[in-house]
């Protein structure tokens, strides 16, 4: 039984967390959600006793079976935690490539829990590791004990992980996002893994996410946080159906998701795609890469990554290209844009310039420059290509600051800088860029992935809108299944650099033809 | 700089500033006014210790030690600025186009600043002298030389790195030239790291440069050059051991001021 | 072991190719070596007598593959000055061979002066929670930095010769004489080049520390319940040591250079001051194999160090 009573932690400024108060039945899953950096993950760090020192708690206590772990006012009592880190309270991370140690074998980073905490022999200890390695699932236990962690899976990595975590059956398991870094399937066995564990260990568990569609599927109870406070609290199926708090109804409306009524227009499929020419045909388009060493004695290796796609994509509609990462779709992307010239088949647009939205809102803006000169490149561009086109300073500063205003920003933000805006705002200004020159076509590549929900919501709304004024074709990269399901009208899915399947929306919600369809339905 | 940013105090970029500022200053000045001449020898006043009349003393000719020194950073720093300009702009060209086409040329000047950066500077500036001759253009050229490699490596993994982040591929992608990208879109976000490499190839430069200058085959005598001072000093250090102290105090003073003001610089872009 | 053939074939080719530049750019240098050898006064027939003698009537190329298949057989060429007698000029192996072991030791010693002495200041620098010790290191260790090695080779002369009296300056203890003499000496001219290179080390050290610290791994650790002792040594120590192996590679091919210098300051009768008075006095054959020499022993350096990497990198070896 874990009793947070009132806890407050401040690093040198603010509190970030705000009067907050938990209670963890053994057996029982806590999900706690929220958006980043709403202090979820200081509270599970400051539970565990691993906050950095800079912080400092400023009020409230931690109990476990009634002894105190923390107290405001006091030092933390370090040689208490470490009898109970790792023995009887530990945490599974969100990254677990990095949260490894990459020069040690994982067999005796597991290990290392046992030699700390118990008195076996090393040869007890290492059965017992083997032991608990079959037990979260790892296939030849053996192997993976003498691995180095950049030799094993991500999924694997993470179950190490788990291992290491619950390898003494703690009374406490913390998970702070342990899916996160991971693709949709593996994902889907960490979470039945974790249930698992807490059937069979009755601990009491904490699982922080930003996933609302996760904690439903996982947690018994859920806490919503928003700005360092606790917002709600209640069993899952009440919070999910009727939310009392307004945060927490725009949390969950802000989530796409299937289960809920899609407002959708009639596609352009539908009202008459027979007539017009595709804006993007792909025939039989197969990809290849280059790899091996690059050295003038070298010999490349020409491998092939997209095989035989073949698609058409329509004025305003939207067409969704899902799968797991390396399934190909970002090369896919890539070649139908012409930025990979190694390609069988053909590629035919009839748009001059067709741009890219990406994903990463801080890597998509030169850091160097002015929204105001971001904006005009694409016109400056243009210019220099057709002399035609090009506008005068005048015209290109009225165009930019109108490009402003129609993603929603205001005109001050003319003169600043990307790092003076947050990821939504980039995401707006990506966009603008993109869209100024009325491009006809553009490749979205995960565009909401890094954001927060209530952000994604926006963003997706906004693409939306443009799409329906332009009359935009718009191939929509992801591997959010409920994303896609928002934005597209149409569906392809990608494995190993195939399309396995294709159809409309609606169809492929309702009945997937592929197993692997299916399975990345189920984890969402 | 943007002025938010500098609004923070930066003990290191204060501290470099007023140490290379008097150097550079004391240096600059000493090509038109010294406080004594520093030729002129005066065999009354050998080996006169400090004091107001000869600040550092005076050297086994009767020179005054403190208008050589003077002369002494003025030569060093401008023989260092002229070397750094040298190899920063081969470097900017060569590491620009190498770092963002690749290619045969990538590969042919890679293994060549491989092979010069393996090797220890002084030894490959001591070749080139060699070959070339001595004298101060030949200086400059040979230091140039040995430079360059490192201009170039750090420059090209800059324009690597830049050359696919998402906005130069959207760059691309809107047709924008390629000179343009080259030296538009990319070279404004790889000057923090270029500065701080100017600023310790300055400091390299200078090293260097009085180094061979102590050895002999760098600012030839009667000229007055750090390096060259403490090697005549060296002979003094009984009698006269301001004699030594003095120049290479100077060169200290210079090397300390240049890096802290390169820490600073380096602090400023985070 | 597949890789280390292919190292060893490069490291074979980088050779060759330095010979031959080293070789070459001696043969485009203006100015005839005739002339500087006998003077201005000599004779033509005896100027052509020497042109001939020294081979300078062949192409380069012959020359240059003259050269190498002489160094194959160990024949490293004669001097232009140095002679052994009236007729005889000194072979450039016999000028060598006792200056050798003086550059050797001196770079060994330097080397084992900054391994010892950096790497626990480093470590100790890292752990250090005080900010007085932490101001005070950073402040030494910069300034250390920008002394440059002759001027610290004075200063140490200054101080622990002319002050102290712990050697006598220029009175150079041969290793043939007295082998303690001759360390006792030497140790001043390794701790000249040392100082500012233990400084580097062990601000590197200590920064690849505190990133180190900084890594998800650490955190880890410290949840399994591991003491801040055990963190630093049994998990950070191992990782943050990694960039200092190739750092202090390229260390120690600098220390080669430092020694160039520093034993014209102490007067040592290394390969150093003869690679000086040979460029000075444009013997070139002695100053082909000099670079010959240094080269040879910088790449070997760098060869040691990647070796080692693989050895302590998981992530490389296995590739």
């Amino acid at each position: 039984m874990i009793r947070i009573e009132n806890l407050s932690v401040a690093f040198d400024g603010p509190e970030v967390v705000k009067n907050v108060s938990l209670e963890i039945g053994d057996g029982e899953i806590l999900g706690v959600v929220g958006e980043s950096g709403c202090g979820k993950s200081v509270t599970a760090l400051t539970l565990m006793g691993l906050s950095p020192r800079t912080a400092r708690v400023t009020s409230g206590r931690i109990l476990y079976d009634d002894v105190t772990l923390l107290e405001a006012g006091k030092p933390r009592d370090e040689a208490l935690y470490r009898r109970y880190q790792g023995a009887r309270m530990s945490m599974v991370f969100q990254e677990p490539m990095t949260s490894l140690n990459p020069t040690q074998r994982v067999g005796r980073q597991v290990e290392e829990t046992l030699r700390l905490h118990t008195k076996l022999t090393s040869q007890e200890r290492k059965e017992k590791v083997l032991e608990t390695f079959r037990a979260v699932g790892l296939k030849g236990e053996e192997i993976v004990y003498r691995s180095y962690p950049h030799q094993l899976s991500g999924g694997m990595r993470q179950r190490v992980m788990i291992a290491m975590a619950v390898i003494l059956h703690p009374g406490l398991l913390v998970a702070d996002e342990p899916t996160t870094a991971l693709d949709v399937t593996v994902q889907n066995q960490i979470i039945s893994l974790l249930g698992e564990i807490n059937k069979k260990q009755k601990n009491a568990m904490l699982f922080i996410t930003h996933d609302l569609n996760l904690a439903r599927r996982l947690c018994s109870r859920v806490a919503v946080m928003k700005d360092g406070r606790i917002v709600e609290t209640g069993e899952t199926e009440q919070i999910f159906e009727h939310p009392v708090q307004e945060y927490t109804r725009q949390l969950i409306q802000a989530v796409p998701s299937r289960l809920k009524e899609r407002k959708r227009e009639k596609g352009p499929r539908e009202n008459g795609r027979g007539y017009a020419a595709p804006v993007v045909k792909v025939q039989d388009l197969s990809v290849y890469y280059q790899e091996g060493s690059n050295s003038l004695f070298g010999r490349k290796k020409r491998r092939c990554v997209v095989k035989g796609a073949d698609f058409e994509l329509y004025a305003g509609e939207s067409l969704g290209l899902v799968g797991e990462s390396g399934c190909g779709k970002t090369t896919l992307s890539r070649a139908v844009l012409g930025m990979i010239r190694d390609i069988d088949g053909s590629v035919v647009h009839n748009t001059l310039r067709p741009q890219m939205i990406f994903q990463d809102p801080y890597g998509s803006l030169n850091p160097a420059k002015t929204v105001g000169w971001l904006l005009q490149e694409p016109l400056r561009a243009r210019g220099a290509i057709d002399a035609s086109l090009a506008l005068s300073k005048e015209e290109m500063e009225e165009a930019a600051y109108d490009m402003l205003r129609r993603v929603g920003l205001e005109a001050c933000y003319f003169h600043r800088r990307p790092s003076q805006l947050s990821g939504g705002q980039r995401q707006r200004i990506s966009i603008a860029q993109a869209l100024i020159t009325n491009p006809g076509f553009i490749v979205a590549d995960e565009p909401v992935s890094a954001l927060d929900v209530t952000v994604q919501a926006q963003i997706m709304e906004l693409l939306r809108n443009f799409q329906q004024e332009m009359k935009l074709a718009c191939l929509f990269i992801s591997h959010d299944i409920n994303v896609v399901y928002k934005m597209c009208d149409r569906i392809m899915v990608m494995k190993d650099g195939r399309i396995i399947e294709s159809g409309d929306t609606q169809e492929i919600f309702a009945s997937p033809r592929e197993e692997y369809t299916r399975q990345l339905l189920i984890g969402s | 700089m943007p002025a938010h940013v500098t609004k923070k105090r930066n003990k290191y970029l204060t501290a470099g500033l007023i140490m290379t500022g008097t150097a550079v200053l004391l240096g600059i000045l000493a090509f038109f006014w010294t406080p004594w001449s520093t030729t002129a020898m005066s065999a009354s006043e050998r080996f006169a210790a400090p004091s107001f009349r000869h600040l550092f003393g005076t050297d086994n000719f009767g020179r005054d030690i403190f208008s050589r020194v003077m002369k002494g950073m003025g030569t060093s720093v401008m023989i260092s600025a002229l070397v750094v300009l040298l190899s920063a702009s081969v470097g900017i060209f060569l590491g620009a186009l190498t770092g963002y086409f690749g290619g045969v040329l990538d590969e042919i000047v890679m293994r060549v600043t491989d092979a010069v950066n393996g090797f220890p500077s002084i030894l490959l500036a001591l070749v080139v002298i060699s070959v070339l001759g001595t004298g101060r253009q030949n200086l400059i050229l040979s230091l140039g030389i040995v430079f360059s490699p490192s201009y170039i490596r750090i420059v090209r993994s800059e324009y690597l790195r830049l050359r696919d982040a998402d906005y130069i591929k959207r760059a691309r992608l809107m047709g924008v030239g390629k000179g343009r990208i080259l030296f538009v879109h990319i070279l404004p976000n790889i000057l923090p790291v270029f500065w701080v490499s100017v600023m310790i190839g300055l400091n390299n430069a200078i090293l260097a440069e009085s180094g061979m200058s102590y050895l002999g085959i760098g600012v030839q005598p009667p000229d007055a050059s750090l390096g060259n001072m403490l090697s005549d000093a060296q002979g003094y250090l009984q009698t006269a051991p301001w004699y030594a102290l003095a120049p290479g105090l100077a060169i200290v003073w210079i090397v300390l001021g240049f890096s802290l003001f390169s820490e600073g610089i380096r602090r400023l872009g985070e | 072991m597949a890789y280390l053939g292919k190292k060893l074939i490069t490291l074979i080719m980088t050779l060759f190719l330095v010979s031959a530049a080293a070789f070459l750019a001696f043969q485009i240098i203006p100015g005839d070596v005739v002339t500087s050898i006998l003077g201005t006064e000599a004779t033509p027939e005896r100027e052509e007598q020497l042109r001939e003698e020294l081979g300078f009537n062949d192409p380069p190329v012959m020359r240059y593959l003259h050269w190498v298949g002489g160094l194959l057989r160990g024949d490293l060429g004669t001097s232009y000055r140095y002679s052994k007698n009236m007729n005889e000029r000194m072979p450039v192996s016999e000028l060598i061979g006792d200056k050798l072991p003086v550059t050797l030791w001196l770079a060994a010693l330097s080397t084992v002066l900054i391994i010892v002495i950096s790497l626990p200041l480093g470590v100790l620098w890292a752990k250090s929670r005080s900010h007085a010790v932490d101001a005070a290191l950073g402040v030494v260790t910069q300034t250390a930095m920008a002394v440059p090695s002759f001027f610290l080779g004075i200063l140490v002369t200054y101080c622990f010769g002319v002050v102290l009296k712990l050697f006598t300056p220029g009175k150079y203890v041969s290793y043939r004489q007295s082998f303690s003499g001759f360390l006792g000496y030497l140790i001043f001219p390794a701790l000249s080049i040392a100082i500012p290179k233990i400084a580097m080390t062990a601000r590197f050290l200590r920064n690849s520390m505190l990133t180190e610290l900084g890594a998800d791994y650490v955190r880890t650790a410290c949840g399994k319940g591991c003491s801040q002792r055990r963190v630093m040594y049994g998990h950070v120590l191992r990782n943050a040591l990694m960039p200092v192996v190739t750092f202090l590679g390229m260390i120690i091919s600098e220390i080669v250079a430092g020694s160039i210098v520093i034993e014209q300051v102490f007067g040592l009768p290394g390969i150093g001051r003869l690679l000086i008075s040979s460029i000075s006095n444009r013997d070139f054959p002695v100053v082909e194999i000099l670079i010959l020499y240094i080269t040879s022993a910088v790449i070997l350096v760098y060869f040691l160090v990647d070796i080692l990497y693989r050895v302590i990198d998981p992530r490389i070896s296995e590739k």
